[in-house]
């Protein structure tokens, strides 16, 4: 009763051909969940002239998964992917960060895509993804590319997603013998927006970091890999002594503004402790 | 009746023992309704055939408008008026009270969200089209945020006719302070500060005015007093009260915010209705709903106190800033308020306390649950527990020696009566709470979690201030069937007090069955009962109905007295059975009885009517008397701080009340709960944010946060010291506000005592506890 959205065209497609058809030609607009892009257009900050409906598409709706991959349709629902089982067990990264989303109520009706092509820097679904180094299958009429969801994001609201494409698929690669850690830092315990969230993956083989992958969101312009991080840390020997001379490093990985949600000194000081607190913590999880 | 017999009725009731519904777990009579979604709301009263309105708002903190261009506006299709201040009949004066405040911004404009304009449409949508089309052009004007900065400067002045930034001042006065420092073995001082808090009620206002109805112009209305907005609409209009009728609905939650706003967006919603000829609805957005309606105010408080080696208070000296924004509303009673409460619930000797209510350029202040006290009982309670460190006491030491206790003398010189039970809620909740082995326990936590307790009590003049007039007023009927129904201008906000406590009153006085009563509530058709705020909804707001049935039962006594051949004296009426206290045997049911007293000349109906009997108030000398009674509330916190993140989870709450008599447990229950969560919002998350044009910047809900049930701690049951209010129905006083008042300051008293840095700001969030714990 309070809004006006502005007129647009509309259309929903009978199936993913269609859509694809469809969006070959002309500035179309997808719609899937809709809890970003509606707010958007009655807030004025994104005008659509054309949408296409692509929220009931089921072939975008699915999770599959063989030895080395979860393979997420885009058109998933954030709640679906919440309950289910592959996800829980093979990706629990992903899952705590669903966890921590928004509501029940928005989370039936948001889509992983949609979550990820909004690219809010805050977009709470991609730090777990960034740490698997997840690939995104854009699809459009001619064919599809795969893009690494680390080149995926171009800043906030800015992706390589073209007119003519839909993001179909969200390839995970699953890593063995990790120690995982999610972190989701708001101004309040549920249903906020994060001020810090934070993906963390370890793995400690004979003493020495192996490998080490850490995403983080809300700090940067785009989710972004704490590379100096992780480049620093991997080959060195598992210890608090390392790990206090990486961190250090992360202020060359992320770039935190002050904003109506906390200073960007919080975001830097918190961001760096809770990378200490994961890192030490792994190597109590492997020395066991 | 006369009042000598009025008041030896009252005396009777308020001693009664037993009660059959009174004091019981009874469900509320619109429990299932909401429940089950059929509840009507102002929203679900909208029919398509209705006007639809949309303010045009000011873009500038401070301006002069120099023209309103409607040209563009009337080219949109639906588009009806675009109505302005030339367009009101009667006065364009709302100010609350003082005459500061139009209805729509005339020749200037004072906060960024002013209405200036009201576009009307046939629809929604071509109202918001109409809305952007208005063109309204300004000369800014230089403007001041900061309320220290306006309260010294008169170059720029909000309000040219005040001749200063100072709205309004306020003193107490008691004894000699300097006498009273030098006698001290502590002193302490300190500056406190509290920000903005928005209401965020459920359902954002809304009102629907319907023209000839009846021969009235009728408004349903978001309104918590409906025969205020009666004379408010009545002053826009230039129309006599008699013809305008205002119905409330139920309110999805008003907090204070409904009191102020409901007149206004009422009036809104009146004029187009009355200009146009046709019904208008008018509903706010969120966004509007911030940018638009009154706050609670932020405050600057400095204060210092002095206390002897015994830990016996000596003296306080307390300047209060209240920050009221572009317009006074009822900043000068939320100033008052908080002056007369500076003292905290405690004896102190010598007294100096002043108060100033500041014109800013922001969005105005206005009543929120608490009305100035929760920021000064903040700042008080703080200063006990520093007091009580630098003495080496303990907390509740200090606490106990200087309660309030009955015959004690308030700062401005008023002697309590018997109705004081803060000192036994304070013994008995610091039992519960463990306090004692707490305290001390957690002072030796140093890790990275540290757990803190602490101490927030607080006390709540009921009634207005003064000898500001207050009364109350309501109808019981007895129908011929033997149900009851009861007319009341109390309204059902969410509080429940017409569909719970005062269902109970009556049927408990009337000794008829709870379910045969029934409650017309919110309506200027009832008798002037009051607004519903100051929590006393029950307390003040149920006295003329309590009345009424106190004078029904002795004319149904003394007819029952003659049914069973005995004296009206003994005649026992309960859950609907009549009969003789001395001859059990003889015994009449309640709808038959009615039926009797209809064939019999009984009179069914009676008006009740208490005025409260109030003292005088020196506002030079700062002396008098102030409240009538006061409700006390004491809650004990145990936070949980990360002290890397700065995150606090408030984990347990104890909570203890002396209200008087408790009439629905639950209800109350459900008070202090919601407004204890509603108080630690403000202690930890919500504060408005400005920029430097005075725009708000977390005008929506994703950035204004407020607790989640999720945030919300353990709050453990209430304990109830019921120390009964001599003129109260069934010796009932407050409930509403009394929670959230000490929230803030046990919450701060807690956190201080985790981290061993004392808190002085609110909101305390994540990032102010780092900065805190990097003091040295």
């Amino acid at each position: 009763m309070y809004y006006r959205l502005p007129q647009f065209e509309y259309l929903r497609p009978n199936d993913l051909h269609q859509a694809l058809e469809t969006i070959r030609e002309g500035d179309w607009k997808p719609l899937a969940g809709g809890t970003d892009l509606l707010l958007d257009m009655k807030n004025g900050r994104q005008s659509p002239k054309k949408i296409i409906d692509i929220s009931r598409l089921s072939e975008l709706r699915y999770v599959r998964t063989n030895d080395s991959r979860v393979l997420i349709g885009g058109g998933s629902r954030l709640q679906e992917l919440l309950e289910n089982v592959i996800v829980k067990e093979k990706l629990p990264l992903l899952s705590s960060a669903i966890y921590e989303m928004a509501s029940w109520q928005i989370r039936n009706i948001a889509t992983i895509a949609g979550n990820l092509c909004n690219a809010s820097p805050a977009a709470d679904s991609a730090p777990p993804l960034l740490v698997h180094g997840a690939r995104v299958k854009l699809i459009s009429s001619s064919g599809s590319r795969t893009v690494p969801l680390s080149e995926f994001f171009l800043g906030p609201r800015k992706t390589v997603l073209s007119n003519n494409e839909l993001m179909g698929e969200i390839d995970v690669p699953l890593l063995e013998g990790y120690y995982y850690r999610y972190y989701k830092i708001g101004r309040r315990h549920a249903f906020t927006l994060s001020v810090v969230s934070m993906a963390i993956a370890v793995k400690i083989e004979n003493g020495i970091f192996s490998d080490v992958r850490i995403a983080m969101g809300s700090v940067a312009p785009k989710p972004v890999r704490a590379l100096n991080v992780e480049k620093e840390l991997i080959g060195k020997e598992a210890k608090t002594v390392e790990i206090t001379k990486a961190i250090d490093l992360v202020s060359e990985d992320i770039s935190p503004i002050s904003d109506v949600r906390a200073s960007a000194e919080y975001r830097m000081k918190v961001t760096k402790f809770l990378l200490k607190e994961s890192l030490q913590e792994s190597l109590k999880y492997f020395w066991k | 009746m006369s009042s000598f017999d009025l008041e030896r009725l009252m005396n009777k009731w308020l001693n009664a023992e037993e009660f059959y519904v009174v004091g019981k777990r009874i469900e509320r009579a619109d429990t299932l309704d909401k429940a089950l979604g059929k509840a009507k709301f102002i929203e679900d009263y909208y029919t398509n055939d209705m006007l639809f309105i949309k303010q045009v708002t000011s873009r500038y903190p401070h301006a002069r408008i120099a023209s309103i261009d409607e040209s563009e506006a009337k080219k949109v299709r639906g588009f009806v008026a675009n109505f302005t201040a030339r367009n009101i009949p009667g006065e364009n004066q709302v100010g609350y009270s003082l005459p500061d405040q139009p209805l729509l911004a005339e020749r200037k404009v004072r906060y960024v969200g002013e209405p200036v304009s009201l576009v009307v449409a046939r629809d929604f949508e071509a109202a918001i089209e109409a809305a952007n089309q208005i063109k309204i052009s300004y000369e800014p004007l230089p403007h001041i945020l900061d309320p220290l900065e306006a309260k010294s400067r008169v170059d720029v002045l909000i309000h040219e006719e005040a001749g200063s930034n100072i709205a309004f001042r306020t003193k107490a006065r008691k004894g000699d302070v300097e006498k009273g420092f030098s006698e001290s073995h502590v002193v302490i001082e300190n500056v406190y500060r509290t920000s903005q808090q928005d209401h965020v009620y459920l359902e954002t206002e809304a009102a629907i005015a319907i023209p000839g109805l009846e021969g009235k112009l009728t408004i349903l209305s978001p309104s918590q007093h409906p025969h205020l907005t009666q004379r408010i609409v009545s002053r826009v209009l230039g129309l006599p009260a008699s013809s305008i009728r205002v119905v409330v609905p139920y309110l999805g939650g008003g907090f204070g915010g409904k009191d102020d706003e409901g007149p206004l967006i009422s009036a809104k919603a009146a004029l187009v209705a009355y200009l146009t000829g046709r019904p208008a609805f008018i509903e706010y957005s969120r966004e509007e709903s911030f940018a638009i309606h009154p706050k609670r105010e932020a405050t600057v408080i400095r204060y210092k106190s002095g206390a002897d080696t015994d830990g016996r208070l000596k003296a306080i000296e307390v300047e209060i800033v209240h920050d009221t924004g572009a317009y006074a509303n009822r900043g000068p009673f939320i100033l008052w308020r908080a002056t007369m409460h500076a003292s905290g619930p405690y004896f102190v000797p010598n007294a100096k306390v002043d108060g100033y209510c500041i014109y800013t350029n922001k969005v105005y202040q206005g009543s929120f649950r608490g009305f100035g006290n929760p920021s000064v009982q903040f700042a008080a309670e703080s200063q006990m527990d520093l007091l009580a460190e630098k003495l080496g006491m303990d907390p509740l030491d200090i606490r106990l020696k200087n309660i309030l206790t009955p015959g004690s003398t308030t700062i401005t010189g008023q002697v309590l009566d018997t109705s004081v039970g803060v000192k036994e809620a304070l013994e008995s909740v610091a039992s519960k709470a463990g306090w004692r082995d707490k305290w001390k326990t957690y002072s030796t936590y140093n890790g990275r979690f540290r757990k803190g307790i602490g101490i927030g009590v607080a006390w709540h003049g009921i009634s207005t201030s003064r000898g500001v007039p207050d009364w109350s007023a309501g109808t019981v009927k007895i129908e011929p069937d033997g149900s009851v129904s009861v007319l009341v201008g109390i309204v059902e906000i969410g509080q429940g007090s017409p569909t719970s406590s005062h269902r109970q009153i009556v049927a408990e006085v009337l000794g008829a069955p709870l379910d045969m009563v029934h409650v017309y509530f919110g309506t200027t058709d009832a008798p002037d009962t009051g607004a519903t705020h100051a929590s006393r909804g029950t307390g003040v707001g149920a006295i003329g109905v309590y009345v009424a049935s106190i004078e029904l039962r002795e004319r149904l006594n003394s007819f029952a007295a003659k049914l069973l051949n005995t004296e009206p004296e003994d005649v026992v009426i309960h859950d609907g059975i009549v009969s003789s206290r001395r001859d059990p045997s003889k015994s009449i049911g309640w709808k038959e009885f009615i039926k009797k007293a209809y064939n019999s000349g009984v009179n069914t109906t009676a008006s009740g009517y208490f005025f409260l009997p109030k003292g005088k108030f020196d506002d030079e000398a700062g002396q008098g008397f102030a409240y009538i009674s006061y409700s006390y509330m004491v809650v004990i916190s145990e936070v949980e701080v990360d002290t890397e993140t700065g995150i606090i989870k408030v984990l347990r709450v104890y909570p203890a009340i002396s209200a008087g008599k408790i009439i629905n447990p639950i209800q109350v229950e459900g008070q202090i709960e919601g407004g204890f969560v509603q108080g630690m919002g403000l202690a930890l998350m919500e504060e408005l944010k400005f920029n430097e044009k005075g725009e708000i910047m977390n005008r929506d809900l994703t950035d204004y946060v407020i607790p989640t049930s999720l945030d919300a701690p353990e709050i453990e049951k209430p304990i109830f010291i019921e120390d009964r209010f001599k003129y109260g129905p069934l010796g009932a006083k407050g409930v509403g506000e009394m929670a959230l008042i000490p929230a803030p300051a046990s919450i701060a008293n807690a956190v201080s005592h985790a981290i061993g840095k004392r808190v002085t700001e609110l909101a305390l969030t994540p990032e102010k506890v780092l900065k805190l714990l990097e003091k040295g």
